[in-house]
């Protein structure tokens, strides 16, 4: 069975320069340094592909900062396994796919917070949040990584919930895109 | 006052924070020690606190969530004034500061 929420559908194509990696969860031992090397590598990586009239330094920051945000989540949340991402520039705009297994619980932790996510507002949410944070010195988390990417970032998110292609728990997929200026 | 590592540096002097590198740190827990050194600053309550962000080339959720926590704190004191500065080569300051500033309508936000 697969559950797909808000934007899933990929707009680049066979022409886009594109990239792929996949982070082995063994021998290396994934970490949470991981995830700035990574998305500063592949920041890197595209400014420097970006099409004249893009400005690079951005560019850089904006691809850097929000796959550091979804691959934080991916390292935070999986359930073992490597975790794949698949990017991709074309004109103005980059897309990356980051794929990691997550157990059923979490699975469904996360769809109830995603349908609450896409009925509202990204920018109210994201104050009612910082507020709701600062009111509770307990949680361990912030919850604003892929808010601020919707309401400062402008990114379209989506992701895909499959429990057929696992042998244990959940895939997800999170599709991220991002139109360069 | 000052957390110093391979990626970032967090000081003061006097009432102002200076913050420099990147910080990327995994969440609240993470974040605290710096979180200790912003509250001991306004517990002295001072006329005015700055935050100098201008050396802080990357900051993750996490640590929006800690400024923004801060300047919830300082509104809780209308007779601190805060004031933040930032850098326009900075991308994450233009797209992301002027959230404090939504929090908090007092808080003077200079970027540039």
């Amino acid at each position: 069975m697969v559950q797909d929420f808000g934007n899933t559908t990929a707009s680049n194509g066979s022409d886009a320069t594109s990239f792929s990696l996949k982070l082995r969860a063994e021998p290396l031992e994934l970490s949470w340094h991981h995830c700035g090397v990574t998305s500063d590598f592949i920041g890197e990586y595209f400014s420097r592909a970006c099409r004249q009239g893009i400005d690079p330094v951005d560019a850089r920051h904006s691809i850097s900062y929000m796959i550091n945000e979804i691959l934080e989540n991916a390292v935070k949340f999986r359930h073992g396994g490597d975790v794949e991402l698949v990017s991709s520039l074309e004109d103005d705009r980059f897309e990356i796919r980051i794929m990691n297994q997550i157990d059923d619980e979490t699975a469904e932790k996360f769809q109830g917070h995603l349908t609450l996510l896409m009925e509202r507002e990204p920018g109210e949410l994201l104050l009612e949040r910082i507020e709701e944070n600062a009111l509770n010195p307990d949680s361990s988390g912030s919850g604003l990584g892929l808010l601020t990417l919707m309401s400062d970032y402008g990114a379209k998110l989506g992701w895909s919930f499959a429990s057929e292609r696992v042998s244990e728990g959940v895939e997800l997929t999170t599709f991220a895109s991002l139109r360069l200026s | 006052m000052e957390i110093s590592t391979n990626d970032y540096r967090v000081w003061t002097e006097g009432s102002t924070i200076h913050y420099e590198g990147t910080m990327r740190l995994s969440g609240t827990d993470a974040y605290a020690p710096i979180l200790e050194i912003m509250n001991s600053i306004l517990s002295s309550k001072p006329e005015i606190i700055t935050l100098d962000l201008t050396g802080l080339e990357f900051l993750n959720s996490s640590g929006i969530n800690l400024l923004a926590k801060f300047t919830i704190e300082i509104r809780k004191q209308p007779e601190v004034g805060v004031r933040v500065l930032g850098s326009k080569s900075i991308p994450w300051q233009s797209k992301s500061l002027r959230n404090l500033q939504r929090l908090h309508p007092a808080l003077e936000l200079t970027i540039s």
